[in-house]
């Protein structure tokens, strides 16, 4: 992690479960809030942060790993936030399980992160996902 | 370990939550209208499921959905809205959203989704709408 680029981190461990993702949301709303975005790129903020803990959540659950924590992580730089989302909701299929009840959603999930922050790198971590998202604050 | 399904724990995510209030209202001849309040997400969009659920199973051939008090809503609540809409399509119906807030509108412009739904300023206008759709 790019630690000398961090002039402050908020971190947050929360249960990988529905009612706890509003949690998530009201603390990346607060750091998002402390930094040069507008209105509208907090807003992008807090439901990409949303959208990719639901996807951790809904893993957990078809995963059978409901009791397992996500570690929210928040990198405030000079000019960008990087959030780290880390879960132990175990693997995740790759397109061999399309046509769940849950796809669609899950999909349109995916579609909102990439078009809601500037990066977003997916990769599987210790019997989870590292899930990271920066959000660059624009000169204005 | 979990039931893969847990539809019954499922349908009760979200109950008791004071971020979300869900009502609805049926008039005589009028499609039914469920308002919702607050944030629909992960947590609520069950509920949600489960109302339209019964109405469609009820009969209803058109649905109006009233964002109009919505703070937050996810892709779990646009997943449950399309599933919805698709089979009321089915037959010949609509699902139609009362969406006045800019905020709430832009997750339906981003994913392209506004030109799916048919989206009013208003109560009054949706069900006017309505009408002449069925009319």
């Amino acid at each position: 992690m790019a630690e000398s680029e961090c002039s402050a981190c908020v971190e947050l461990r929360f249960p990988c479960r529905p009612e706890y993702v509003g949690v998530a949301r009201l603390a990346i709303l607060g750091v998002a809030s402390r930094m040069r975005f507008s209105y509208d790129e907090v807003e992008d903020v807090r439901l990409a942060v949303g959208e990719a803990c639901t996807t951790s959540v809904e893993w957990a659950e078809r995963n059978g790993k409901a009791e397992s924590e996500i570690l929210l992580r928040s990198e405030i730089g000079q000019d960008k936030l990087v959030v780290d989302i880390f879960d132990q909701a175990g693997e995740r299929g790759d397109d061999g399980r399309a046509g769940g009840p849950d796809q669609e959603s899950e999909n349109l999930g995916a579609l909102l992160i990439t078009l809601l922050v500037d990066e977003v790198t997916v990769v599987p971590k210790d019997g989870g996902t590292h899930v990271r998202m920066v959000k660059y604050a624009r000169q204005r | 370990m979990g039931a893969p399904e847990g539809k019954s724990a499922r349908i009760k995510r979200g109950e008791g939550n004071v971020n979300f209030k869900m009502e609805t209202r049926s008039v005589e001849s009028k499609p039914p209208i469920i308002e919702l309040t607050g944030e629909v997400d992960v947590y609520t969009a069950p509920q949600l499921k489960q109302q339209m659920i019964v109405l469609l199973e009820g009969g209803a051939r058109a649905l109006i959905v009233d964002l109009t008090k919505v703070e937050y809503l996810d892709s779990t609540a646009l997943g449950v809205l399309i599933g919805g809409l698709k089979r009321l399509r089915e037959r010949d119906g609509n699902v139609v959203l009362v969406c006045p807030s800019p905020r709430i509108r832009r997750v339906f412009e981003i994913t392209g989704l506004d030109k799916i739904f048919d989206i009013y300023e208003t109560q009054a206008d949706a069900t006017e709408s309505m009408g002449k759709e069925t009319g």
